[in-house]
């Protein structure tokens, strides 16, 4: 039960950020100005930060929504815990791999 | 010989108007069941204890309850299984008539919406209907459910719309549509292709762990939404 709850608020999460990126999207229709402001405002730290989260948020929900896939489809059920935790190492190594460049970048950023 | 400490809801119809905990102790073994205590409760030590059972051997689905906040049959855990502060609560989402007893009249009806028994128009045969065992092995575990309520009453799809037909109610929609002597396949199928069917199992797997039975019942839903996918 607790990865069908995670799937849930992570499939929120997602929505949540979705609007965002369409409100961020939407200011290139005030002009190149208007939207290198923005921009620059969404590589402070902070979003950086975020941008893990969110990483890390897609990961989740695309690999749990792969088990689910996999089971409706093929079956599995009696494996569910450890098909569970399989994707989980997958999205971990993605995850790291993803994580990483960001992290670099954020942590060059403060050192400036 | 050890002291079990019980904590367990009680509600009466007449006087409480919501439910509270009362604790009682009993001197139990560790291979006792936790129906056994709460006989000891009730003729001992308060006989207003309402809860239902009947066979005593996990096989009527009388006295499911939720133990320590899993649902289980009461004839069937063990103190053992549970520890020494067992807390026991009526079933999740059915109405409470009183204490451990609740109102499965929703439940009933989800049971007989699927046509919950067997239909074969052609003309008996003199013996058995027979089947192959390949075929039998797809039905056996589904038709093994004793309608204890254990996997509906844990399912939050069902917390969110008892209109849902439910995990139990699914899984012997399955055992009668994988049933290759049964005739009512189309009949049955179209019963549970609505949105409050095998569409609102969102494989959280919760039934699968509240079976007594240790029936795969997520399971049984995936196959019926690939049958259904398949007309
Ligand atoms: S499938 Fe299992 S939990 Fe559900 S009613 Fe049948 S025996 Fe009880
Ligand atoms: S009393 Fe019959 S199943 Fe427990």
């Amino acid at each position: 039960m607790v990865s069908w709850a995670l799937h849930r608020l992570s499939g929120l999460a997602l929505v949540a950020y979705l609007c965002l990126h369409i409100f961020v999207i939407h200011n290139l229709a005030y002009g190149p100005e208007r939207f290198d402001r923005v921009m620059e405002l969404l590589g402070s730290p902070a979003f950086k930060l975020m941008e893990i989260g969110l990483l890390g948020v897609i990961l989740y929900h695309a690999f749990n929504g792969l088990r689910v896939i996999i089971i409706d489809f093929w079956g599995g059920t009696k494996i569910q815990k450890q098909l569970f935790w399989i994707m989980m190492v997958i999205a971990a190594a993605l995850f790291v791999a993803g994580a990483a460049p960001i992290a670099g970048h954020l942590l060059n950023a403060l050192a400036h | 010989m050890q002291k079990i400490r019980f904590r367990i809801k009680r509600f009466n119809p007449a006087k409480d108007r919501r439910p509270h905990f009362e604790d009682f102790t009993v001197e139990a073994e560790p291979e006792t069941p936790v129906l056994d205590c709460l006989h000891e409760i009730k003729w001992h030590q308060d006989g207003t204890l309402a809860f239902r059972r009947s066979c005593g051997h996990a096989i009527c689905g009388s006295c499911a309850m939720t133990i320590n906040g899993q649902n289980r049959l009461a004839c069937q855990t063990l103190v053992k299984n549970v520890g020494k502060n067992i807390i026991v609560e009526p079933l999740r989402s059915f109405p409470l008539e009183k204490d451990l007893i609740v109102n499965l009249d929703r439940f009933y009806e989800r049971f007989y919406s699927i046509m919950p028994y067997f239909v074969n128009n052609s003309p008996p045969p003199d013996t058995e209907r027979i089947q192959w065992p390949e075929d039998q092995e797809l039905i056996d575990e589904a038709a093994s459910c004793i309608l204890c309520a254990s996997c509906t009453s844990s399912c939050p799809s069902f917390w969110a719309d008892d209109d849902y037909i439910g995990p139990s109610a699914l899984l012997k929609a399955y055992r009668f549509i994988f049933d290759t002597r049964d005739q009512a396949q189309k009949e049955r199928l179209a019963l549970i292709n609505t949105s409050k069917g095998p569409w609102k199992c969102h494989t959280i797997f919760n039934c699968n762990e509240a079976c007594p039975k240790d029936i795969d019942i997520t399971n049984a839903i995936a196959r019926l939404k690939l049958k259904l996918n398949d007309l």
